[in-house]
C-alpha cells in the first residue's frame, strides 16, 4: 500500500512577529484541522493510501488519529520526541527510509528547511502555516492531501509534477572555526548582533544576502532580488544582493520584507549567480539568517555563499490535481464508486 | 539600577552580572535554608536567569515589575540590593520589608519592584493596576506582570489581561514557563501548546520566546515596551525557561528525571551568555572567572550582614501592615502589646534607608 507522511509542526507560527508586523495567529487548534483536512484529502483517489504521522507532545498528532477517516490507515511513528526541530529533522529521515511516496508538511520556511535536510528525494507538499513564508505555499489542506494521494499512489508521476528547489549553502571562517547553516530560499546578512527573537525585524539591519529564487511576490529578500532579477523556484543558480543605505543609494526598491512591511532599500548590487558559484559577505559583526530567520551569530567572519540545485523536490499542487483529473484519477469506475448517500 | 542596553558592551557586562548575581544569590539561599537558617520557604530562580535579567534589560527605571513567589531573580534583575535582599530572607529589620516578609514578599516600591507574592497569579492584576495608574496620571512608564506556567490558568490573571487590553493600558504580561506548576507537566494543566495563544482571547499580540537566551527575551520585552508606549496596549510573552532545582527546597521531583534537567543545562543561559561573549571578543574566561569571584565575595557579604542584623523589635509587629492603621488593628495591637510600651509612629520605609553601592535610589 501506498504511503504518505505527514509532519505537523507545533513550534510554528508564534514569534515576533505578532508584535511588529502584520502575521497572524496560526494555532494548535487549526493547524490540526488542517492535518484533518490533509488526511481527507487523501480519500479523494480510489486506491487510498496509509498515513504516517510525526508525534509530538502536544497532541496534535493523538487527535489527528481519532479525527482520521476510516478509510484511512493513519499511525504515530515510534520515535522520541524531544519538541524541538530534531523531531522533524527525525521523522523526516524515518520517512525517507520507510519508502513513503510523498510527505505532507504543515509548517513555515523553517519546517520546511529541516525535513528537506532529510528527506532526500521523496516528493514534498508544503502547506503554510508558518509567519511569513516563501517556499511553503498557502494552500487548502484538502486539496493538499488529494495532491499528495495522486503522486504517493502513483496516480501522477511525480516527476510531472515536482520542482527541485534550491538551497542555499553558508560556511562561515571565523577566529573560533567553521560554522555552517543551510536555507532553503534565502541567507541573509544581518548587522543586528544576537539571534535575540530570531525573526528578521528592521530593514535598516539587512546587509544583503544570498536566495535561491526571486519572484516580486515573495517574501523578505527573495521578494527584493525579485524585484529586480526574478529567479523561479527551479531555474538552477540565484541571485546574489547587497544593500545599503537607501538615503545615499542611487538605486532602491520597495518590496515587502515582511507580512505588514513595505520597505525601501538600497541596492549596492543585485546580481544573478550560477549553481555552486561562491559570493562572499565579510561580517565583522553580524548574524546570518536562514530563510528569515537569524541563526548564526558572527564576529570577524568572512562568510561563503554558494547556491546548490538539490532542495526539496516540491510537489506543485495544481499541476498534480489537474494532471490527475486528466489522467482519470477522480473519475471512478461504477464497481469502485462509493455507495450512494441514502437520502 | 534598571535598564541596561544589551546593545552594548557594557550593558551585556551587566547583564552577565545580574544573572550570576541572581545565581550565586539563590545557591546560598537554598545552602542557608537547608542549614535552617532562613525561616520560611524559599523558591529558587536558577536556571531562569535569562527571563528576569532579559525582561528588566528593556525597561527604564521608572517602569514598575509584579513579581511571583520565585522571585528572588526579578528583585535582582531590577537592581535591588541583594544585602537587603538576604537581610529580608533572614527576617531582619533591616531587610527590604523590614524582615516581615521574608523570601515571598520583597518589594521595593521606588525601584519600581512591586512585590513578589504568595498567591500564584497575584503577579498581573497588581501591573494593570499599576499599567492604569500609568495611564490615569499620563506617564511614560509601563507596568510587567511575571507569571508562571500555572498561573495562566488562574481566574484573576484573566480578569487582568482582560481588563489591560480593554482599556489599552501599558502592561507587558510574562509568563515564565518553566513547564511545571509545582510537579505538574505544563502539557497536564493547559490545553494549548503555546501558552502565548491564550492571548488571542484578548485581541493582543501574544508570542513565544527562548526563555534561555537573555537577548531573545529582551527584544521581545523591548517590542511590548515599545507597543505600549505607543497606546497600543498589553502583549503577552511566553518565556521557555526551566528551573534546575525542584518547586520548593526539599522538593523530591518525583515528576522529572535526570536526563530531563541535563538536556537543559546543556542550554544554560549563563553559560551560553558568557561563550557567546567570548566568541564576540568582549570577555576572557579570566575575567568571567574574576566576575564570579567577585560576585560571591558580594553575596557572602550579604550573608554576613542578614546573619549579624537584628530582627525586628516585638513592638514593631503591627507597623508597616498599613498606610494608616485601621483602628481595631490599632486596638489590637495595643491590647496584645506586653511590653507597656508607647507605639512608634513612624516605621521605617524603605526609601528611608541607605543603600549599598550597586543599588543606590534614584
Amino acid at each position: 500500500m501506498a504511503r504518505v507522511g505527514l509532519v505537523v509542526n507545533p513550534a510554528a507560527g508564534r514569534d515576533i512577529r505578532r508584535l511588529t508586523g502584520g502575521a497572524s495567529v496560526v494555532d494548535n487548534y487549526a493547524k490540526r484541522r488542517v492535518a484533518d483536512c490533509v488526511l481527507e484529502g487523501l480519500t479523494a483517489v480510489a486506491d487510498r493510501p496509509s498515513v504516517r504521522l510525526m508525534p509530538d507532545r502536544s497532541g496534535i498528532a493523538d487527535h489527528i488519529l481519532e479525527e482520521a477517516p476510516d478509510a484511512i490507515e493513519a499511525e504515530a511513528l515510534e520515535m522520541p520526541v524531544e519538541n524541538t526541530a530534531a523531531d522533524t529533522r527525525r521523522a523526516a529521515a524515518r520517512f525517507r527510509e520507510a519508502g513513503v511516496g510523498a510527505v505532507v508538511v504543515l509548517g513555515g520556511d523553517g519546517t520546511t528547511r529541516d525535513v528537506a535536510s532529510e528527506i532526500g528525494s521523496v516528493p514534498v507538499v508544503a502547506v503554510s502555516t508558518g509567519t511569513n513564508n516563501v517556499v511553503p505555499s498557502a494552500v487548502d489542506g484538502t486539496v493538499a492531501g488529494v495532491a499528495a494521494a495522486l503522486v504517493a499512489t502513483g496516480a501522477v508521476l511525480a516527476a510531472d509534477v515536482v520542482d527541485r528547489h534550491g538551497r542555499i549553502e553558508a560556511r562561515a571562517e571565523t577566529p573560533n572555526g567553521e560554522k555552517r547553516l543551510t536555507a532553503l530560499a534565502a541567507a541573509e546578512v544581518s548587522s543586528r548582533s544576537f539571534i535575540g527573537s530570531r525573526a528578521l525585524l528592521d530593514p535598516d539591519d539587512l546587509r544583503g544576502g544570498v536566495v535561491s529564487r526571486a519572484r516580486p511576490g515573495d517574501i523578505g529578500l527573495p521578494a527584493i532580488a525579485g524585484a529586480l532579477e526574478p529567479v523561479a523556484p527551479d531555474e538552477p543558480g540565484g541571485v546574489a544582493v547587497r544593500l545599503t543605505d537607501p538615503e545615499n543609494s542611487p538605486r532602491t526598491a520597495r518590496a515587502v520584507l515582511a507580512p505588514g512591511v513595505v520597505a525601501t532599500v538600497g541596492i549596492e548590487s543585485c546580481e544573478r549567480v550560477d549553481s555552486d558559484e561562491p559570493v562572499t559577505f565579510e561580517v565583522p559583526d553580524g548574524v546570518v539568517g536562514a530563510d528569515g530567520e537569524r541563526e548564526l551569530e558572527l564576529t570577524d567572519a568572512s562568510v561563503e555563499f554558494r547556491v546548490r540545485s538539490d532542495g526539496p523536490r516540491l510537489v506543485d499542487v495544481d499541476a498534480a490535481l489537474t494532471i490527475g483529473a486528466n489522467a482519470g484519477a477522480f473519475a471512478l469506475e461504477a464497481t469502485d464508486a462509493p455507495p450512494a448517500p441514502e437520502d | 539600577m534598571g535598564g541596561l542596553d544589551i546593545e552594548t558592551e557594557e550593558g551585556r557586562r551587566e547583564a552577565l552580572r545580574r544573572m550570576l548575581t541572581i545565581r550565586a544569590f539563590d545557591s546560598e539561599a537554598g545552602d542557608r535554608f537547608a542549614d535552617g537558617e532562613i525561616p520560611g520557604f524559599v523558591h529558587l530562580y536558577i536556571g531562569e536567569e535569562a527571563v528576569g535579567v532579559g525582561t528588566c534589560a528593556s525597561l527604564e527605571d521608572e517602569d514598575y515589575i509584579a513579581s511571583t513567589h520565585r522571585g528572588h531573580g526579578h528583585c535582582i534583575a531590577k537592581g535591588l540590593d541583594p544585602k537587603y535582599m538576604m537581610a529580608e530572607l533572614y527576617g531582619k529589620a533591616e531587610g527590604y520589608c523590614n524582615g516581615k516578609g521574608g523570601s515571598m514578599h520583597i518589594a521595593d516600591v521606588d525601584a519600581g519592584m512591586l512585590g513578589a507574592n504568595g498567591i500564584v497569579g497575584a503577579g498581573p492584576p497588581l501591573a494593570t493596576g499599576a499599567a492604569l495608574s500609568i495611564d490615569y496620571q499620563d506617564r511614560d512608564q509601563v507596568a510587567v506582570g511575571f507569571l508562571g506556567d500555572g498561573a495562566v490558568a488562574q481566574g484573576q490573571v484573566h480578569e487582568a489581561m482582560n481588563l489591560a487590553a480593554t482599556w489599552d493600558l501599558p502592561a507587558i504580561f510574562v509568563i515564565e514557563n518553566n513547564h511545571y506548576g509545582e510537579g505538574t507537566p505544563v502539557e497536564e494543566q493547559h490545553n494549548v501548546d503555546n501558552l502565548s495563544d491564550t492571548a488571542q482571547a484578548y485581541d493582543i499580540p501574544g508570542l513565544t520566546v527562548d526563555g534561555m537566551d537573555v537577548t531573545a527575551v529582551a527584544e521581545a520585552v523591548g517590542e511590548a515596551r515599545a507597543r505600549a508606549r505607543a497606546g497600543d496596549g498589553p502583549s503577552l510573552i511566553e518565556a521557555e525557561t526551566y528551573r534546575y532545582r525542584g518547586h520548593y527546597e526539599g522538593d523530591e521531583e518525583p515528576y522529572r528525571d535526570e536526563d530531563e534537567i541535563e538536556r537543559w543545562k546543556a542550554r544554560d543561559p549563563i553559560d551560553s551568555f558568557k561563550e557567546r561573549l567570548i566568541d564576540r571578543g568582549e570577555l576572557t574566561a579570566e575575567e568571567f572567572d574574576e566576575l564570579e569571584h567577585e560576585i560571591e565575595a558580594e553575596i557572602e557579604a550579604a550573608v554576613e550582614y542578614a546573619q549579624s542584623a537584628e530582627p525586628p523589635a516585638p513592638h514593631e509587629a503591627y507597623e508597616d501592615m498599613f498606610a494608616e492603621t485601621p483602628p481595631e488593628i490599632e486596638r489590637f495591637a495595643t491590647a496584645a502589646r506586653t511590653d507597656g510600651g508607647e507605639r512608634i509612629e513612624d516605621s521605617r520605609s524603605t526609601s528611608d534607608r541607605s543603600r549599598s553601592e550597586g543599588g543606590e535610589r534614584r
